[in-house]
């Protein structure tokens, strides 16, 4: 180091600095895409090959037997169908429910009003495994189970979302609202054209964790469904485990790739938002 | 056509009364300016008026019609905010129209007034911007152009220049003065500052603690105050005030005294022997801090505010104040009147000679 100036010390000590900034950047990265890399390449080995040792990164022979059976023999679709229904259902529906919600806590003073939050947030910590029994006996008594209304019904008021809105919403100033009602704006048409875009990055953000919970839901459709008709696709793939003896990871990996496709691409698609929903400001 | 009257107001907030019983006539077409310290009431009366902060109890009457219970859209009024509260996801002309849209104004008749009104404002190239485009004072004039396109009975503005810098406050102050003769309907105008009040208002509104000190011109709350509080709110800087021997209270304005060398070079019923403490040249006046020879270190001082610049700090001289400029106030702080209590009045200036 000697015979160097103390600026060219200085800028050695900055690109080091970089350089082992991009080593660790680049290992988080391997960490988390390695297992996506795994799952598809391993969606196109044959049987035999996966069971190899040791294990080839990339597939010696191509086949789409996992994507066969997964189509032809799960009849994958039809599952798909459920999944989508339930889904789009509960999106629909918490849009309806959660964002009036959120905008009567976020700008209303109404008597109670404390309390009800206090129970929206209490919903928030319950987990869903404490309440789906009593909830199963619910739907049993009203005769619902025979359908996919257990799927959907339960989930439709969200505390997540209501709560992240309601953040979103406290940060818009009482006088815009103020300002839309003197310009003789409903509550109604104030929520829809003033607040709810002025807070679109949070409702992209709250449809898109939504979808990814109902997408790839597990738990509780299991408990829900006895019927086969009513199944989403996650129990669905689930069943690759035992439909012929052992585990053929073609055939499960397959499975998993159409399941985490929309997941994967919708939220390439949004990133962008969700980062911005995290860290919104306002305008001043 | 818009004049405010309000009867028996009352609002509280929780366990808090910010105004209680408080009667207020505003005339059609006056520019009122409500001016106070914070926390005084001035908004909390402003979002009454506008009905966004309704009245807890009282009535509220503009144009001669009673709206107490009505929607703060369907008052005929128009709100300008500290904060221009423009809806930040919508055009300039978004922002504008959207108040017309919801006063189902159809769409000819829309484009004509928001052409029209962006014209008188100087908005007209700029409609197609989204505000987060716009400067601090154009922002401004879109939330002035969205109140004037709706064609309010009742203008109403809560501190609209106090987020300008103060060169351009000066000239949206000399702008809104226009705008008010143009317009020639009521403005209820909200501040603290009492330079704007003074420079702006046909009627001053003060008021202290939700209780009204006085309604006035500003040539009548400057020369005849009511009691104390308006003596000293109105004026920079303050009008000084001390207790006379009686326990009544004397006020004289700072730029009504004559400083002099000598003891009798004017004639003046007060007259005091001071000492200059600090001098501030300002330009065109020069402020002066005195304290009254013989008095203790720590003891009041005086202000005296001069256009000559004659005496530098340290200086012994004479402090003159005529009598026409003399103002006495009771025990309670309020105003003694030559006129309504001659009585008193001449006890205060008998007092005054032993002072």
């Amino acid at each position: 180091m000697l015979g160097l100036t103390k600026k060219q010390r200085r800028n050695i000590k900055r690109t080091s600095l970089n350089i082992l900034e991009w080593i660790f950047k680049l290992a988080v990265c391997v960490m988390f895409l390695f297992p996506f890399y795994w799952m598809v390449i391993t969606s196109f080995k044959p049987y035999l090959e996966t069971l190899q040792f040791p294990p080839t990164l990339w597939p010696e022979t191509f086949t789409l037997s996992g994507y066969f059976t997964v189509f032809e023999e799960l009849e994958v679709l039809r599952y798909i169908k459920n999944t989508l229904i339930v889904t789009g259902s509960v999106i629909v529906l918490q849009f309806l429910v959660n964002i009036p919600a959120a905008y009567a806590f976020a700008k209303w003073e109404y008597k109670g009003k404390g309390m009800m939050w206090a129970i929206v947030l209490a919903t928030f910590m319950i987990p869903g495994q404490l309440t789906f029994m009593t909830i199963y006996y619910m739907f049993a008594d009203w005769g619902i189970l025979n359908s996919l209304l257990p799927q959907i019904l339960p989930t439709i008021a969200s505390a997540f979302s209501i709560f992240m809105l309601r953040q979103n919403f406290k940060q818009i100033s009482d006088e815009v609202v103020e300002a839309a009602r003197l310009d003789n704006a409903s509550e109604w048409k104030i929520l829809w054209r003033v607040m709810v875009p002025m807070a679109k990055s949070t409702v992209i953000t709250t449809v898109l964790f939504s979808f990814i919970g109902h997408w790839n839901a597990y738990f509780w459709p299991l408990v829900m469904t006895r019927n086969e008709e009513l199944k989403p696709i996650t129990l669905a793939i689930d069943r690759l485990k035992s439909l012929e003896q052992g585990m053929n990871y073609t055939d499960i990996m397959a499975g998993n790739v159409i399941l985490v496709l929309p997941v994967v691409i919708l939220f390439l698609l949004a990133s962008k938002k969700i980062i911005q929903a995290m860290a919104y400001r306002g305008m001043k | 056509m818009g004049q405010i009257e309000l009867k028996n107001i009352g609002k509280t907030f929780g366990q808090t009364t910010v105004l209680e019983n408080l009667d207020l006539t505003i005339k059609d077409g006056e520019f009122a300016v409500l001016v106070g310290a914070s926390g005084c009431g001035k908004t909390t009366l402003l979002r009454v008026i506008a009905g966004i902060g309704p009245a807890t109890s009282g009535e509220l009457y503009i144009d001669g019609e009673e709206v107490s219970d009505l929607e703060p859209g369907k008052r005929g009024i128009a709100m300008v905010f500290q904060n221009y509260a423009i809806y930040p996801n919508m055009t300039v002309k978004g922002n504008i129209e959207f108040g017309l849209k919801n006063n189902k104004v159809p769409k000819a008749e829309r484009e004509r007034l928001i052409a029209e009104v962006a014209e008188s404002v100087g908005l007209t190239e700029y409609l197609k911007r989204k505000p987060n485009q716009l400067s601090g004072g154009q922002r401004q004039r879109v939330a002035l152009a969205r109140a004037m396109v709706k064609k309010p009975k009742v203008f109403l503005m809560d501190e609209p220049l106090s987020n300008l810098d103060a060169k351009l406050r000066v000239q949206m102050r000399s702008e809104l003065i226009e705008l008010h003769k143009k317009l020639k309907t009521t403005f209820v105008y909200v501040t603290h500052d009492q330079t704007e009040a003074m420079s702006m208002a046909d009627t001053i509104i003060l008021m202290n603690k939700g209780v009204i000190q006085q309604q006035a011109s500003p040539e009548v709350i400057y020369n005849d105050p009511n009691n104390i509080f308006t003596a000293q709110f109105i004026g920079t800087p303050p009008m000084n005030i001390l207790k006379m021997s009686n326990g009544c209270y004397l006020g004289y304005r700072p730029e009504k005294v004559v400083l002099t060398a000598e003891e009798n070079e004017v004639e003046a019923v007060y007259k005091k022997k001071v000492q200059i403490i600090t001098r501030e040249m300002l330009g065109s006046e020069t402020l002066y801090k005195v304290r009254y020879e013989g008095e203790k270190e720590e003891a009041n001082t005086f202000m005296v505010k001069s256009v000559e610049d004659t005496f530098g700090e340290d200086e012994h001289v004479w402090l003159n104040v005529a009598l026409e400029n003399l103002y006495f106030f009771d025990k309670g702080e309020m105003r003694i009147r030559e006129n309504d209590n001659a009585e008193d009045y001449a006890a205060c200036v008998e007092c005054l000679k032993g002072e």
